[in-house]
């Protein structure tokens, strides 16, 4: 008989015919740990959205829009919150360079973002209690002194307060918003929206805002010094407020305005007297705003007057085509020559000439008359919308540079105090209410760092997400959701119909849910499901969704290339010019539930700790002796 | 007296064909896929290549299967690289075959549980029967015993895991390697420059065709909706149902690892892959139209086993993508049709690499 | 809607047992109406009625003389609904072996068969099913294989088969044929062997020839052979992986398994011989028919049908006064040495009847006896003569006339103290 006294030894002792019982999932089949397999580790590492690094005041718009996709409408609010004090403002007149930059342009039609982020200021508008209330620090007891409750004086207040400072807004008009109120038609920006915001701000306590002084030279007033003295820190925002004149022959006549000055006027609710057949004079957003609002007041004609040809014009999109539906004309590349008036002084007609934009030899943009073209246009009013500068004889000399206030990277004026910032149009001339409220946000960060005694710093490098690096075959081709607005026919008979109207709820939702979410996470699975070796784990800890188990994960990278945002990328798993030192990268991600993006404190400890621990390794040899490579 | 056959009902996911994305239930864009089942049956630290194709769709068909399922595994790629040196990555009742026996042993294993169940042996209720059989399995040696299987209607889903060739043994040709494909039993060389001459077999339409009463459909690893989706159709199909999925093997095709799902999806949009699922009932095929029709160079130039192509054999792959089109309703382009046309190509190792980037590797 | 879930308690532990399969109520009738009777059936319908006693779940069949004619019968025990298994025919054998493998796998009682060219068609499996350990059970009823064209038994076919792990038994009659089935069914499920059996008959001398078979009650049969519980099933309640692959290091222990296994089968086979006889009262010898070998000079070793006629022989040799005897083999695998051994302790020459075909072998005859020889190579003490005889290839009869020349070879070579040469070919010499 072979097999007697046969004897098989313990290690080589096997299960019948080999029979193997399973692993269990979560361990895996631990006697292969194919990470060892791996070059290359896949790490989860959000990169900035564009839109978000195109906003002056940074707001995390993928985010937000992730809330709304959600139905999580406060939570979109409080992180709309975090960085802009006004969306309901801003998302009625911003600029959107979001959308500009919004790589959803490269795929079909950027996300309305404006649109939905008014969606998302008008629901916090409307909630009985502002909610970051609650959650404000106490007052630190220092207080900063504001120029200007534009929306750089208010968002820098509004920051302040956020960061436990008191401030006091300074305001020469009667009442609070600067050019929000008296640069923007009530058409674009009703008058209740404006102080609604401007009333939640004010309502977060240790935010005054003193109407009717005006900031200056008047010894008996308000001076700098005043500022400087009785307050911890001083911001100017005191914004453009001055029309650019114009210096034509019959320039003075009765019914030549500056655009600001009669949008001003117009805003603050006086008595503005204005013809049925207007020209405006400009190619830019305030000649539009001045055009439609002379419209609705005159209810008759205005024509545009620009050195800027059709394709030049620097009035955004919408509202230039809003512009030609009301009626409103455009006599591009034509400039004035001279206004004529009547006997009694009246405007009755202007002098135009054929005229273009023209680069002088060092590349400045400079008018170039086409002689003997001069036609005369019989007209009643003429709105001059060439620029706007402010007046700031009562600062001192160096704190001015070409008509505007001088400041360093960090908007900081130099002064010996250290703490005088300055932002808005009054630092980088006329620009937009975002930039102003990005300027107020950053002011309000540096006076923190100041008055705390830590330095300033500029902003780090951030990678922006190109369109190319998303993987495109994961978002459908969807158009955008059009606007509403008013008819042509019944918004420009007055100067209090709003022209914008809001997304519906449903309609915000879909237009959230186009958002691609560049370079940041937006949990959907993919990397989990592609993985051939079930090494992206989903809902892996407490606290994170995803995490790579490296105990497996081959490093194939198939999840990077699926990843529909582009926030996994590789890394190599040896520094082959130091073989002994291995990258470390967060493999663990936490989106947090519902949204995404970010590491959560739970799981970034746990990588520092598992560093630290390989830190400790690495320090001893395995001779004993203590080494640090 | 006979017990009553209780059979499973899986249900499926939402699906508009664009991948893992879909959308809920009020219609809007998601990506997460809530209702994807947590568990694997199939575990790590299995021994496939990195970024293995098969590996990605044996992992959907088992996830989509669930726990009461039971697997057979013919000889392959699969059984060696998974079930190693008496370990196995398998929770759920795992057997290897013979690779010729896919399709017979499914039998058995169905035809079992059927008896078990009718007779009072088995409580029930009937597991999902699976087998995954490798190209070389299900077209070439297996065939007959797969297509024996379904015509006998067993109940039971029969997958071909197709990586289009004999990847297992050392890249040998298999019915599925496509026209050009270098394999090392098809090298190419100045007397043949094309490499294989031969154009593949069609799989699925022959098991389409000649077992009408069977659930018959075609997936790639491109769509994993799609994929865990036939999946339980085939499942929830009472009698017997085939799979063949399109799974690309990184190191037979000679690709970057991280491009297995792209491949998946480039081979539909190159028109070299029909994607389309037979309804016995309808006795209609029913194709996917992809929404991207791209010349055959977008997915030759990502591998290296159509490196040695000349522009004739470029323009004769592209010729035959074109006949594809039109064999699933689509029509073709005017510039696929001009592709035809040997003039318009390169030597394919002079082609760009198609992708804008590749993100596994630029990243 | 079920739940795709598995309530994985089971996973660890024994493993689920499965119930006894309950019979149709048309089988019970018709089986009970059978108990206790004696009809007059041929080879194939005594195996067939045998898988129908044992209450198989799973049959396979493809068609190929002579062995076909079980598959007839099953068929029709299933279409008259007095048998309720699953009937699958298979595209071919290696189709045929496969899928009862795959059903052995999941615990269904499968049951298949073959002949001829049948059994090597599905040559793969048999490695296969043994090295797995399902016990599945295989009908072969003879046939030679090709070429020539031939419908005639010849037993190469299973022969061939013969170290592949499966357990191999010859049955001579058709009664022997209905209960060694049953006995290699409880033999091979048994958890101590664990391994696949072939019953094989001759075909047509024993598979198309009738002869009586006693019916039993179910009861008998129910307490003789209980229900097949394979110990590692695939069982989603209890998953587990067969056939991984090895390692190297990890073969010789597996192959030593599966040895011991066909080893252990032995005492198992033994025990199983008894039991039968108690329960159904037919006494068969645990390995080898012992035929009037006590005094025997000269024995002949044989298996199977042909058998009938060699008893015959010897009794007309004996009244001829040649002192021969008779070893017949009911089992070659395992191959009963020491029962051999013992049987032909005190003969001076054996000759080994060889109705098969082993070319080239280390006789130059056939396969039958390499194992006979090597048998008799290890017996203690005195070892009697050894040769072979070529006898009854392509489904040729075997005569009296033959058995006698064979005795006359075996006379001559107890005269001359050695064989003449280690096969003959019976009826090409003088």
């Amino acid at each position: 008989m072979s097999v007697r006294g046969t004897h098989i030894p313990e290690h080589l002792r096997l299960p019948i015919a080999g029979v193997t019982p399973p692993p269990t999932e979560k361990e895996g089949q631990r006697l292969f740990p194919t990470g060892n397999f791996r070059f290359f580790r896949p790490v989860y590492r959000d990169k900035t959205p564009p839109c978000n690094h195109a906003c002056p005041t940074g707001e995390q718009i993928q985010k937000y829009l992730d809330f709304v996709k959600h139905d999580r409408y406060l939570d979109g609010y409080l992180t709309i919150l975090e960085d802009n004090p006004m969306p309901s403002v801003t998302g009625r007149v911003c600029y959107h360079p979001c959308e500009t930059a919004c790589n959803r342009a490269a795929h079909d039609e950027p996300i309305g973002i404006r649109s939905v982020e008014r969606f998302l200021g008008d629901f916090g508008l409307n909630l009985e209690e502002n909610p970051i209330k609650k959650d404000l620090p106490p007052l630190n007891g220092k207080t900063v002194a504001i120029v200007g409750s534009g929306p750089g004086g208010l968002a820098c207040a509004y920051h302040l307060r956020r960061k436990g400072y008191a401030s006091v807004i300074f305001e020469a008009l009667d009442s609070a918003g600067g050019m929000l109120r008296a640069g923007i038609p009530a058409w674009h920006l009703p008058e209740e929206v404006l102080d609604k915001e401007i009333a939640k701000l004010t309502g977060l306590g240790g935010i005054e805002i003193r109407c009717g002084v005006r900031v200056g030279s008047d010894p008996g007033g308000i001076t700098l010094d005043h500022l400087r003295t009785g307050y911890d820190a001083v911001f100017l925002a005191l914004g453009q407020d001055v029309g650019r004149r114009l210096d034509v022959e019959g320039g003075r006549s009765r019914g030549v305005l500056g655009a600001l000055e009669f949008l001003r006027e117009t805003g603050l609710g006086r008595p503005v007297k204005v013809g049925r057949n207007v020209l405006v004079i400009g190619g830019g957003n305030t000649a539009s705003d001045a055009a439609r609002s002379a419209v609705r007041l005159g209810g008759g004609e205005a024509t545009i007057v620009s050195l800027e040809s059709e394709d030049e014009l620097l009035i955004v999109p919408e509202d230039l085509e809003q512009a030609r539906e009301e009626g409103v004309r455009f006599r591009p590349q034509h400039s004035l020559v001279r206004v004529i008036a009547d006997g009694e002084g009246n405007v009755t007609g202007a002098v135009l000439c054929q005229a273009r934009l023209a680069k002088d030899e060092n590349g400045n943009v400079r008018p170039q008359i086409s002689e003997g073209t001069e036609f005369e246009v019989p007209c009643d009013t003429i709105l001059i919308a060439i620029g706007q500068v402010q007046v700031l004889d009562w600062l001192p000399e160096s704190f001015t540079e070409r008509g505007l206030v001088k400041a360093d990277e960090y908007g900081r004026v130099p002064d010996d105090s250290e703490a005088v910032f300055a932002g808005g149009d009054v630092m980088r001339g006329p620009s937009m209410v975002v930039d102003a409220l990005g300027d107020g946000k950053r002011a309000a960060r540096d006076i923190d760092r100041v008055l705390s005694a830590q330095p300033l710093e500029p902003d780090g490098p951030v990678e922006v997400m190109p369109y190319e690096r998303l993987n495109t075959a994961y978002f459908r081709h969807a158009p955008r959701t059009p606007v509403p607005l008013t008819p042509a026919g019944t918004r420009s008979k007055s100067q209090k119909v709003e022209v914008t109207l809001a997304y519906s709820r449903e309609e915000a939702v879909a237009e959230a849910d186009r958002c691609m979410s560049c370079g940041v996470c937006n949990g959907c699975d993919n990397c989990y499901i592609v993985c051939p070796d079930i090494s992206v784990m989903r809902d892996a800890r407490e606290n994170g969704r995803y995490s790579i188990r490296t105990h497996y994960c081959k490093g194939c990278l198939v999840c990077v290339q699926e990843c529909p945002t582009g926030c996994l990328e590789k890394v190599p798993e040896l520094d082959f010019d130091e073989p002994d030192a291995v990258v470390r990268m967060e493999t663990a991600f936490a989106p947090y539930d519902g949204a995404h993006a970010e590491q959560a404190p739970f799981t970034r400890q746990l990588i520092e700790d598992a560093i630290a621990e390989y830190d400790r390794s690495k320090t001893v040899q395995p001779n004993g002796r203590g080494v640090t490579p | 007296m006979a017990f009553e056959v209780h059979r499973q009902h899986l249900p499926l996911f939402e699906d508009d064909g664009r991948a893992a994305a879909t959308d809920d239930e009020h219609g809007r864009d998601r990506h997460y896929l809530p209702e994807l089942p947590a568990e694997d049956p199939y575990a790590a630290g299995h021994r496939t290549c990195a970024g293995c194709g098969p590996a990605i769709q044996y992992r959907w068909v088992l996830k989509a299967a669930g726990g009461d399922t039971v697997v057979a595994g013919p000889t392959g790629c699969m059984y060696v690289a998974n079930s190693t040196y008496l370990c196995t990555p398998y929770t759920v009742p795992w057997a290897h075959t013979p690779i010729a026996s896919g399709g017979s042993f499914t039998s058995g294993m169905a035809a079992g549980y059927e008896a078990m169940i009718r007779k009072g042996r088995y409580p029930g209720p009937f597991p999902n029967i699976v087998v995954m059989a490798g190209d070389g399995s299900a077209s070439d040696i297996g065939l007959g015993s797969i297509s024996g299987a379904l015509y006998r209607n067993h109940d039971a889903l029969f997958v071909c895991y197709d990586n289009e060739c004999y990847a297992n043994t050392g890249i040998q040709v298999s019915p599925t390697t496509p026209y050009a494909g270098m394999t090392t039993f098809t090298p190419f060389g100045k007397a043949i420059p094309e490499g294989k001459k031969l154009p593949p077999k069609n799989l699925a339409k022959m098991m389409a065709e000649g077992h009408p009463h069977c659930y018959v459909a075609t997936t790639t690893v491109g769509y994993p909706v799609d994929l865990m989706n036939k999946t339980r159709k085939g499942l929830n199909h009472v009698g017997a149902a085939f799979l063949h999925c399109y799974t690309p093997c990184q190191k037979g095709w000679v690709y970057q690892t991280s491009m297995t799902v792209e491949l998946g999806r480039r081979v539909v949009e190159s028109g070299l892959w029909a994607v389309w699922e037979y309804d016995p009932e309808e006795r209609k095929y029913h194709y996917f139209h992809p929404p991207v029709q791209r010349p055959v160079t977008d997915y030759l130039a990502m591998q290296g086993r159509f490196g040695h192509m000349l522009p004739e054999h470029v323009a004769n792959m592209q010729v035959a993508a074109n006949q594809n089109w039109q064999d699933i309703g689509m029509d073709v382009p005017q510039n696929l049709r001009d592709l035809e046309d040997p003039e318009r190509h390169r030597r394919l190792k002079e082609e760009e690499y198609s992708m804008p980037l590749n993100r596994g590797v630029g990243a | 809607m079920t739940s795709v879930h598995v309530d994985h308690g089971l996973t660890s532990g024994a493993p689920p047992r499965l119930a006894p399969a309950v019979r149709t109520p048309d089988g019970e009738k018709f089986l009970n109406g059978m108990a206790g009777t004696r009809i007059r059936q041929n080879g194939c319908a005594a195996a067939a009625y045998a898988a129908l006693y044992a209450n198989v779940d799973v049959i396979t069949a493809y068609p190929i003389r002579p062995y076909t004619a079980i598959m007839m019968n099953l068929a029709q025990f299933i279409a008259d609904g007095i048998l309720d298994a699953e009937y699958i025919h298979a595209d071919g054998e290696h189709s045929q072996f496969s899928a009862a493998f795959g059903a052995g796998s999941c615990g269904a009682r499968a049951y298949t068969g073959s002949s001829g060219v049948g059994v090597t068609y599905g040559y793969e499996m048999y490695s296969i099913i043994s090295g797995a350990r399902i016990p599945i059970q295989m009908a072969i009823a003879d046939r030679t294989l090709d070429p020539p064209g031939d419908f005639g038994s010849e037993h190469t076919d299973a022969l061939c088969t013969r170290d592949m792990g499966w357990l191999l038994g010859w049955a001579a009659t058709p009664q022997e044929v209905f209960d060694k089935s049953l006995i290699a069914y409880a033999i091979g499920e048994d958890p101590r062997v664990l391994l696949p059996q072939m019953v094989v008959q001759d075909g047509y001398f024993v598979s198309h020839i009738a002869g009586e078979v006693e019916m039993p009650a179910i009861g008998q049969v129910e307490s003789f052979l209980p229900p097949y519980q394979l110990p590692f099933p695939l069982d989603p309640r209890r998953p587990v992986s067969h056939g991984p692959q090895i390692h190297p290091e990890q073969g010789p222990p597996l192959q030593l398994e599966r040895a011991r296994a066909m080893e252990d089968a032995l005492g198992v086979i033994r025990e199983k011989t008894d039991e039968f006889a108690q329960v159904f009262g037919r006494k068969y010898p645990h390995f080898v028919e012992s035929y009037k070998l006590d005094d025997a000079e000269i024995a002949i070793v044989i298996s199977g049908g042909h058998s009938v006629t060699c008893r015959a022989a010897v009794d007309r040799l004996r009244a001829a006064g040649v002192r021969i005897g008779m070893a017949r083999l009911l089992w070659i695998r395992p191959f009963p040495t020491s029962d051999l051994q013992e049987a032909l302790r005190g003969v001076k020459a054996v000759g080994v009847v060889e109705t098969n075909l082993g070319l080239g072998g280390a006789s130059y005859g056939g396969i039958l006896s390499l194992d006979v020889t090597t048998a008799l190579y290890q017996m203690d003490g005195e070892r009697p003569l050894a040769t072979s005889f070529m006898a009854g290839l392509g489904g040729e009869t075997v005569p009296m006339s033959e058995f006698e020349w064979m005795a006359g070879k075996l006379g001559q070579a107890v005269a001359r103290g050695r064989v003449e040469k280690a096969a003959h070919w019976v009826g090409f010499e003088d």
